[in-house]
């Protein structure tokens, strides 16, 4: 789809400024009704550039004139990027984030930045900052989009012009909303894309990838942005495949279905319909192979919750009204000053999780909450790695459940609002390349089944998007 | 049995790399907040990048300080909110520092075992000023190495020894500017007296303070009742003033710095960076009194000033190395101390001295014409051979022409005369004194002496 346009557009068929200014008024509207934009770029003025590009024969580039809508953690230019937390408001950062520049470099539009939980806390993006508005769902406006990308997700469902979005998770914040929406969403391997220009969550684990309508689509947004980058030493040195040619043939693909995710507490209709696409990839030609991944769904959400929040207290401690975002009246010592401005601006799950983060490392704590949790890390990284052995890529359903009402996620206790992420939380803390792409609805609302494939083995689990796609 | 004081030194020393140590930004800055980035600055979304040189800069000076590096570089989080620290943390080295178990020997040949050498960012600068607080962020992320002492050191004297030797190396090493880069110290003290409980001082700046800084706790300590604490040294007032109490103490909840790699050591590397350390201070002053029969103070007294040690190296090898260290610790060294500058300040180089040097070892020049053309040398080169052949500098031991000027003296000098012949040593030396003004120095005072001795019989 993606692709069509581009071509259109690389060859003058398209009046860029025009269609910008059309995808725009549709975006400002869509956003009234359900909140997933928080500040618009200046695309406009981008569009009248790539229309001098034609004009005068430079029109290059993968992404030409296509509109990008970003994570709101992902920093552009210029452009406010919080995070969608009130303690960065009004922060306009002094460089673009390495995937926005590569973006750009193939001639991509941004078009603005998409509402998330604060800082990526949160599986329903119900925990956006004070003064934030959450995202609705575009099948149900009483249901959560899932999270943290949810404005992600739901303008990629919601947006009728060319359009993909660039998302990032930590914990599963990609696949989740993606699926509650409806919408494909590829998390890649960590190391894969760049981190840098990233607005850290938990470093370790934090990851830029790609939400589209369709698998090619989020592919090749993803060819765009993958690859090493001096500026964020933990990127790999790895060759980029051109993902989004990856074919959809699956004959002899081995898929390792994991017992404990089809168990008790995964909702009847969720199992149901990821099992359908299981067997229809079977007819395809691909093998079943039932395996076991103990340690990782039984260990992965407290040693995510963990983890996590430690990292995370480590790197949102940087925010404390002295060099940009909110700030306040200095008065005081320098401590009240610092209490004063977080208190007042981060919200109650940024709250939450800074405590837990910060109780976890102290010392004292530390031997028994953050080391453990680092070596029990290192035991599912293991598990993993031996199941990969036997398997090619790994099925699961991406989430649980379908998506919630903002009722009942008002009923859950802090726990049940964790265990959201019971799926999508071992991949992450792998490090693993991981999709989901839409395989039925059911009441009314999408089902997302999960693809998980070996380290930068994103061609694989694309393989496998693509032939369920077919 | 431990000794009445107790000290142990946590050393930061600001390397002397090009870039700062996770940024590209420049170490060296005029104006406040030119040298910055989103990095140093802790903006959002920015994220370290290791500079190689540091790395290589902390191992060289490990290995310096015989410590064993770590097969593997590992970074940590330390986490305190401060105004200074960009990110509310600083990273630095936890678990596994890059140096550990090293030594430094202090004259008195007593070991300072050495815990740790590790590498850090400091943090920017808070500036006070009337009615308020400046943040200068040119210093956030300058590289630091952090070098951990056992409390092996005994006195004030000690400490301030030790630092001296730090710095010493740091000199030979090349890797510290002491123009523009600081070294301080945080001591711990404890003294016999209180049951050798334990305060720390922090944030004493070079060797002179660490000996006045202790020097005054070691007495209030004596004088007050001591409780564990963290006191600062106020250099204007010259005195420590209570921090914070043990109670008080932070907890840094370290945590590994993920967004830098694992950097693998390798045996290789240890032997590279090891073969670009220069012979030290130490062994260069060993060998110097092992081959040239130099006296050991000499030698420890020039080895301690890289420059000078090179300089004495180059002459000494074409002159007579005993008499060469003995005019470059009394004249070269002295002028420097006098006119409070550094060798390279000075217009001194080998060739000219080498000359001067030659001219005393044949005897051709006196002393004191020595002393005249080496003062002259340290501020304009020229050459001392020909200087004297023009000024008729040579040295006056013909007994004949010298009689004839004693004679004079004698005859001038009635007082002086009679009061050696009453038994005034000291007026031999007043007339020999007379001699030499009159041949303007030139004349040797060996047989000046002997002429007149005999003259005056």
């Amino acid at each position: 789809m993606i692709k069509k346009f581009v071509k259109e557009a690389l060859a003058g068929k398209i009046n860029l400024v025009e269609h910008t200014e059309k995808a725009l008024e549709e975006a400002e509207k869509i956003n009234k009704e359900y909140h997933y934009i928080t500040a618009f770029a200046d695309a406009v003025n981008r569009a009248k550039e790539l229309q001098e590009q034609v004009k005068n024969g430079t029109a290059k580039g993968k992404l030409f004139g296509v509109l990008i809508s970003v994570k709101d953690s992902i920093c552009v230019k210029d452009t406010e990027t919080t995070a969608s937390s009130a303690i960065l408001k009004g922060y306009k950062p002094v460089f673009n984030a390495t995937v926005i520049q590569k973006c750009l470099d193939e001639g991509a539009i941004i078009l603005g930045k998409t509402v998330m939980d604060e800082f990526g806390f949160g599986g329903f993006s119900t925990n956006v900052g004070k003064g934030y508005q959450k995202p609705l769902n575009p099948y149900d406006k009483k249901r959560s989009t899932g999270g943290s990308s949810g404005g992600a997700a739901g303008l990629t469902k919601k947006a009728s012009f060319p359009h993909i979005a660039l998302g990032e998770s930590t914990g599963g914040s990609i696949v989740n909303p993606a699926s509650f929406c409806g919408v494909v969403g590829i998390c890649p391997t960590y190391g894969r894309v760049s981190r840098y220009g990233l607005i850290d969550y938990g470093n370790s684990l934090d990851k830029v990838g790609t939400l589209a309508l369709n698998t090619e689509d989020a592919a090749l947004l993803l060819e765009v942005i993958s690859g090493r980058d001096s500026h964020d030493s933990t990127t790999a040195d790895q060759p980029v495949h051109n993902y989004s040619e990856t074919p959809g043939a699956i004959s002899g693909l081995r898929i390792g279905i994991v017992k404990e995710a089809y168990a008790e507490g995964i909702d009847n209709n969720v199992r149901k319909h990821v099992l359908e696409a299981v067997y229809k990839l079977e007819q395809k030609g691909a093998r079943r192979i039932e395996i076991s991944l103990p340690i990782g769904m039984n260990y992965g959400v407290p040693t995510y919750f963990t983890l996590a929040p430690a990292e995370a207290s480590t790197n949102l401690a940087k925010y404390c009204g002295i060099r940009y975002g909110a700030n306040e009246q200095l008065t005081g010592n320098f401590n009240e000053y610092f209490s004063r401005v977080r208190n007042n601006n981060f919200g109650e799950e940024a709250k939450r999780r800074l405590l837990l983060g910060t109780f976890a490392r102290q010392a004292g704590y530390r031997d028994a909450f953050y080391t453990k949790a680092a070596k029990v890390r290192t035991k599912i990284i293991q598990e993993y790695a031996q199941a990969f052995k036997q398997v090619d890529v790994i099925i699961t359903p991406t989430v649980a459940i379908q998506a919630p009402t903002f009722d009942e996620v008002k009923k859950l206790t802090p726990l049940q609002n964790f265990m959201i992420d019971l799926l999508t939380v071992s991949p992450n803390l792998a490090g693993l390349p991981h999709m989901t792409i839409p395989v039925a609805e059911a009441n009314g609302l999408p089902v997302g089944m999960m693809i998980i494939g070996p380290q930068f083995g994103e061609q694989k689990i694309i393989q496998v998007a693509r032939a369920h796609e077919k | 049995m431990k000794s009445e004081i107790v000290i142990g030194l946590e050393i930061h020393v600001q390397l002397k790399t090009q870039t700062k140590l996770f940024c590209s930004c420049p170490t060296e800055a005029v104006e406040p907040n030119t040298a910055i980035c989103p990095t140093c600055l802790g903006h959002p979304g920015s994220k370290p990048v290791m500079n190689a040189k540091a790395l290589e800069y902390g191992a060289k000076l490990a290995l310096s300080l015989g410590c064993k590096i770590a097969p593997t570089v590992v970074f940590s989080r330390k986490t305190y909110f401060y105004p200074d620290l960009a990110k509310n943390y600083q990273i630095t080295q936890y678990e596994v520092p890059l140096g550990s178990n090293g030594q430094i020997i202090l004259d008195n040949k007593k070991v300072v075992h050495i815990q740790r050498a590790h590498l850090e960012e400091d943090p920017g600068a808070l500036i006070h000023e009337a009615g308020g607080c400046l943040i200068d962020y040119n210093r956030s992320g300058i590289p630091l190495v952090e070098v951990v002492t056992a409390p092996d050191m005994e006195s004030p004297a000690e400490a301030r020894e030790f630092m001296k030797k730090v710095l010493n190396v740091l000199g030979y090493l090349g890797i510290f500017d002491q123009n523009t880069c600081v070294i301080k110290a945080d001591a711990n003290v404890s003294i016999k007296e209180k049951g050798y409980t334990r305060v720390e001082i922090k944030n004493i700046t070079g060797f002179k303070e660490i000996e006045r800084a202790l020097n005054y706790e070691v007495q209030r300590q004596k004088q007050q009742d001591v409780k564990r604490e963290t006191r600062g040294w106020d250099a204007d007032k010259g005195i420590t003033y209570h921090m914070r109490s043990k109670e008080q103490e932070e907890d840094y909840g370290y945590i590994t710095e993920t967004d830098l790699p694992l950097f693998e050591i390798s045996q290789d590397w240890i032997r590279k960076i090891q073969a670009t350390i220069p012979e030290l201070a130490e062994q260069r002053a060993i060998r110097w009194t092992k081959d040239w029969k130099i006296d050991e103070d000499d030698a420890n007294i020039i080895a301690a000033d890289l420059d000078v040690a090179t300089l004495f190296e180059e002459i000494a090898r074409k002159t007579d190395p005993i008499l060469t260290s003995r005019w470059t610790r009394r004249e070269v060294l002295r002028l420097l101390n006098d006119k409070k500058k550094t060798l390279k300040e000075t217009e001194f180089e080998a060739k000219t001295l080498t000359e001067l040097f030659k001219l005393l070892q044949e005897k051709k020049i006196t002393d004191r014409i020595g002393q005249r053309i080496i003062e002259q040398l340290a501020d304009k080169k020229f050459s001392p051979n020909a200087y004297v052949t023009e000024q008729k500098l040579e040295v006056m031991a013909d007994e004949g022409a010298l009689e004839k000027i004693c004679k004079e003296v004698i005859a001038k000098n009635e007082k002086a005369v009679t009061d050696y012949k009453a038994g005034e040593e000291k007026s031999l030396m007043f007339l020999i004194g007379q001699v030499m003004k009159q041949t303007k120095g030139t004349a040797a005072p060996n047989v000046v002496k002997e002429v007149l001795k005999s003259l005056l019989k």
